[in-house]
């Protein structure tokens, strides 16, 4: 069990000393028991973070601040920024580093282990306690522990986990200046279980089910704001918001490339989302961020874990596992299995 | 798309190539209607004068801007028809070639389908040209010296011919002396002239040569740079013994305690820890072997050093890394035979009677470690039947290499008559699965062998050998006659595969050139560049790049030096200037470019990717690597990426 009064003190220490210029965290939110994020900047702020099962959000978000600049930079001398993470979201951090988005000594990472659980699936949670809406939510163990107003009522994790949380590959954080909690063994769903699963239908049958998927899709693009990983200026998918700087040419923004259409139809949907599912290859750390908040439900998860897998069992690449691995689409090996490439 | 273009388009016929599955007549007529097309014609051979005449007088005739030839791959006549769009008075990069033969018409048969990939071929290419921009090749100096790598005899007569040619040749070698594989063989087919007096003068001639810089016990580390323009970082190793003050009197090895097996010999000899190769080693000096040697610690042993009157010993000599700038790089690093402990079959290399072609070559040699007799490794008695193993891992795809090695028909036939010359009284038997003599006076040999020499051969292959009673019990089958074939041999010679040496697999990583599915070094075109590297200014020769023999391996290594002759004789180099360019505004500094760019092209600076136009190669992998559009090849552009992908679409 993860001590909060420790996490708080720490976070408290390190902007009294100066170590950091500000903590990303999560406080009490504005809506029903969930945690909502938040950067304190002064130690008196530190009583204000939770750690509980509502904690979803990948805060490696908000080291990119409105997707252009380090949020390292905004804050003032330029300390590094403290963020607390989970395992995925180190992940996430990992990446952004790899990809130099900041250095190392730019942020510090307070690790928090899931340990034997993960976060709240607020949807399974609808199915698990029809018609309770909790005021709270703690951890105990193996289980999820929610205040109502009949008092206590206690839900084994596993039932009402999100479905990344039982598939997670590293629950601890393996990036971090500081962790909290252990890390012990978990025995849910194997990696890339529901992917499995999915996989066994045929192939026009699965066709049919994206087909599907994409119609619903109205492009509000909450999968992109939500990505850590979705940082860039202008999004190749939806070339209409051309970044202007001082430097762009009369030509560049006559010939902006128009990929795909910015308007909502079953193709340019679906070519949306196949380009970001590889421009996620080897980035994407199965947060699940995307697939929770998507208004309407397509499981983005299943693409994303699509390209993980692949590159897992081609390359042995996992994305995240070290600030020292190259890209994946940007290196090869002289063991790689593909002759082509010597 | 802009209308102010002027495009022309030059339909080629290619004789019946493309005309007999193409509608060549209707893919012009399809062209006139494009936007930007105002001239479009169909002629029978393009590449012809008269037709390269036409493309000439029409650009100038109608004004045209912009060229799209679709005719065959842009690798053949790309250069031709830009070089008439200049002599129209065009900008040559404004011509594009729609390559409508190796990717339509020999690759179809249906004359309706392939008309209407032709005419998406050529509309993409057409919206390619009109955003095509004029472009200026890149000028760049050139460095008048060459780095040869590997002293055996394709590294020998490249450095040779290019030291003749008054160019400053850089000669490294891995091992501690000249000659590579060859100055280990006995005699050569087909005249069996020997091996050692036809190099030795060569050798000499190397290090005499006033142009030639010769590093041995050397190895190529770091190379940078480009055509023209390479740094290259060369450790010399150090071989503790001043070649300078060294009077070869052989004291040193007298007294050395330390005993290995000579690699030289192959293991057929021992010798010491401080020795020279042979005695026609170039340079002429001893060698410590640091590997073997007791420790440079007198209190330890010291022998050598107590002994040489010289004083050419010096324990304190230090590895030196040697910094040399060359404009070209001959890749010579050679091959290695396929291991033997590969060959269960053939005992796993355990067998002592069991010897590979190297060794019995040695065995065959006048200077070799029997001095010319052909006797048994085991009991140093005289074998009275032989047996050699043709295709002993070659030509054999489930397991082992699925390539001829095509020098073992040849020197197994050398084999044999050189042992019936030894041993009169003895019996020679060859196992092939076809005899391979393409070659002058080839064929001659081997039916000298077989009726002169009265060496037995029999078509098959051996399935197992084992030891019994002092013997090599040999099962195999002769095919032709359909019975199987038992025979109790004193010797069994292996005609091992050629395999890429391991200091080809290195130079290859170091200098970042590719390799063939086998390993072998690639060569640019298989015909047409066969001593090229994929990279511009690094050429190949000898066994690095394939199997072959020792007639062809020297014409390889002086035409690779006949190459960089040519490329240093120009004044200055140019380069594409169709290379990546940045555009700052999007780019992130995330490095992926940097990590994929295959010729280190790439680097960042201040946080954004630069690009060195002179090492970029415009292959585009930047292009398709960058997540966020920031980096486009020139004249292949996303625009225009995507304006041809729409074309090839049908919008």
């Amino acid at each position: 069990m993860i001590d909060l009064n420790a996490l708080r003190t720490q976070a408290a220490d390190i902007l009294e000393t100066g170590e950091v210029g500000a903590v990303i965290g999560w406080r009490r939110g504005s809506r029903g028991m969930a945690a909502e994020p938040v950067a304190i900047v002064a130690p008196e702020e530190a009583a204000s973070l939770v750690w509980d099962p509502t904690c979803f959000h990948n805060l490696a978000l908000y080291l990119v601040e409105e997707r252009k600049k380090p949020a390292q930079r905004q804050v003032h001398g330029g300390k590094p920024i403290a963020i607390v993470a989970k395992g995925c979201d180190a992940r996430a951090v990992t990446v952004l580093l790899q990809e130099n988005h900041f250095g190392r000594d730019d942020v510090y990472v307070i690790g928090v282990s899931c340990e034997g659980t993960g976060v709240l699936d607020e949807r399974k949670l609808a199915q698990v306690l029809p018609g309770v809406e909790p005021d709270g939510a703690a951890f105990d163990g193996d289980n999820f522990v929610f205040a109502t107003s009949e008092g206590e009522r206690r839900v084994p994790a596993r039932e009402a986990m999100m479905d990344r949380c039982l598939e997670c590959r590293n629950a601890h954080p393996k990036l971090n200046n500081v962790v909290f909690g252990e890390e012990t063994p978990r025995d849910f769903d194997a990696p890339f279980a529901a992917l499995k699963r999915f996989e066994q239908r045929p192939a026009a049958e699965r066709w049919q089910f994206w087909q599907r998927q994409f119609e619903r899709c109205i492009r509000c693009f909450a999968c992109r704001s939500v990505c850590p990983m979705c940082y860039c200026d202008e999004c190749v998918v939806d070339s209409i918001n051309l970044v202007v700087t001082p430097e762009t040419t009369a030509a560049e923004k006559a010939d902006r490339v128009r990929w795909i259409e910015r308007s909502a139809s079953r193709a340019d949907n679906i070519g949306y989302h196949m380009t970001r599912a590889l421009h996620l290859a080897g980035r994407c750390v199965d947060c699940g961020e995307c697939e929770r908040v998507c208004p309407v439900n397509i499981p983005l998860r299943l693409l994303n874990n699509k390209m993980e897998r692949e590159a897992r069992e081609a390359f042995g690449y996992e994305p995240g596992a070290s600030i020292d691995l190259p890209a994946l689409v940007a290196s090869f090996r002289d063991d790689d299995p593909g002759q082509f490439i010597r | 798309m802009s209308s102010k273009k002027r495009t022309g388009v030059f339909v080629c016929h290619c004789g019946n190539n493309i005309a007999a599955t193409v509608d060549v007549a209707k893919v012009a007529r399809v062209m006139a209607t494009e936007d930007s097309v105002v001239y479009s014609e169909d002629y029978v051979y393009m590449c012809s004068d008269p037709g390269q005449k036409a493309v000439i007088e029409a650009i100038k005739k109608n004004q045209l801007d912009s060229v799209v030839v679709t005719c065959c791959s842009p690798n053949l006549h790309e250069k031709t028809f830009r070089d008439n769009a200049q002599a129209a008075g065009l900008n040559g990069f404004t011509c594009e070639i729609a390559n409508i033969r190796e990717q339509c018409a020999w690759v179809h048969k249906d004359r309706n389908v392939a008309t209407a990939k032709a005419i998406k071929i050529s509309r993409s290419a057409v919206r390619r040209a009109s955003r095509n921009q004029a472009l200026e090749p890149i000028g760049i100096g050139v460095t008048r010296r060459v780095l040869v790598i590997g002293g055996g005899i394709a590294g020998i007569q490249a450095a040779l011919d290019l030291a003749n040619a008054g160019l400053e040749v850089v000669l490294v070698e891995k091992q501690a002396t000249l000659g590579g594989h060859m100055i280990q063989l006995s005699e050569t087919f087909p005249t069996l002239d020997c091996s050692q007096c036809i190099l030795s003068p060569k050798m000499v001639e190397v290090s005499r040569h006033p142009k030639i810089k010769l590093m041995t016990y050397s190895e190529v580390k770091e190379v940078t740079g480009y055509v023209g323009n390479f740094k290259v970082n060369i450790l010399k190793k150090p071989t503790y013994v001043d070649p300078e003050a060294c009077k070869l009197c052989d004291d040193c090895t007298q007294v050395c305690p330390v005993m290995v097996p000579n690699q030289y010999e192959l293991g057929l000899t021992a010798r010491r820890a401080i020795h020279i190769p042979f005695a026609q080693a170039i340079p002429a000096s001893y060698t410590l072997d640091i590997d073997a040697c007791l420790g440079l610690n007198p209190v330890r042993c010291g022998k050598c050093k107590d002994v040489c009157e010289a004083g050419a010993i010096d324990y304190d000599m230090l590895p030196r890394t040697v910094t040399e700038e060359v404009g070209a790089i001959v890749v010579a690093t050679g091959f290695d035979l396929y291991g033997q402990d590969n060959l269960g079959e053939y005992g796993h290399g355990k067998i002592e009677d069991v010897l590979d072609g190297l060794q019995f070559e040695r065995l065959c040699s006048a200077s070799g470690p029997t001095r010319g007799k052909v006797l048994r490794p085991s009991d140093h008695s005289e074998p009275k039947d032989v047996v050699f193993i043709q295709c002993a891992g070659s030509r054999d795809p489930a397991q082992h290499c699925a390539y001829c090695s095509k020098i073992c028909c040849m020197y197994t036939a050398k084999h044999a008559s050189l042992y019936k010359h030894h041993v009169p009284d003895g019996r020679a038997w060859v196992f092939y699965i076809d005899i391979r003599s393409g070659g002058k006076g080839y064929e001659e040999f081997v039916q000298r062998t077989m009726e002169t020499d009265e060496t037995i051969y029999l078509r098959g292959r051996v399935s197992r050998l084992y030891q019994e009673n002092g013997k090599i019990r040999v099962l195999g089958t002769d095919t032709l006659s359909g019975q199987n074939v038992e025979i109790d041999a004193d010797m069994v010679v292996l005609a091992l595969a050629m395999t890429p040496s391991k200091g080809t697999a290195e130079a290859a990583k170091v200098l970042k050139i590719g390799r063939d599915k086998d390993g072998f070094l690639a060569e640019a075109h298989p015909k047409l560049k066969p001593v090229e590297s994929v990279t511009a200014g690094i050429f190949l020769a000898g066994t690095a790049q394939g199997p072959k023999d020792i007639p062809e391996t020297v014409a390889q290594a002086s035409a690779a030096a006949a190459k960089v002759i040519g490329l240093l004789s120009q004044p200055r180099l140019t380069h594409a200037p169709t290379v990546a360019k940045v555009r700052a505004a999007h780019c992130t500094g995330c490095e992926m470019c940097v990590d994929a760019c295959p010729y280190d092209a790439i680097h960042l600076e201040n946080g954004k990717a630069v690009v060195n136009a002179v090492l970029c190669e415009g292959c585009g992998t930047c292009q398709s690597t960058c997540l966020r559009a920031a980096i486009e090849v020139k004249n292949a552009t996303l625009l225009q990426m995507n304006e041809m992908i729409e074309a090839v679409l049908g919008y």
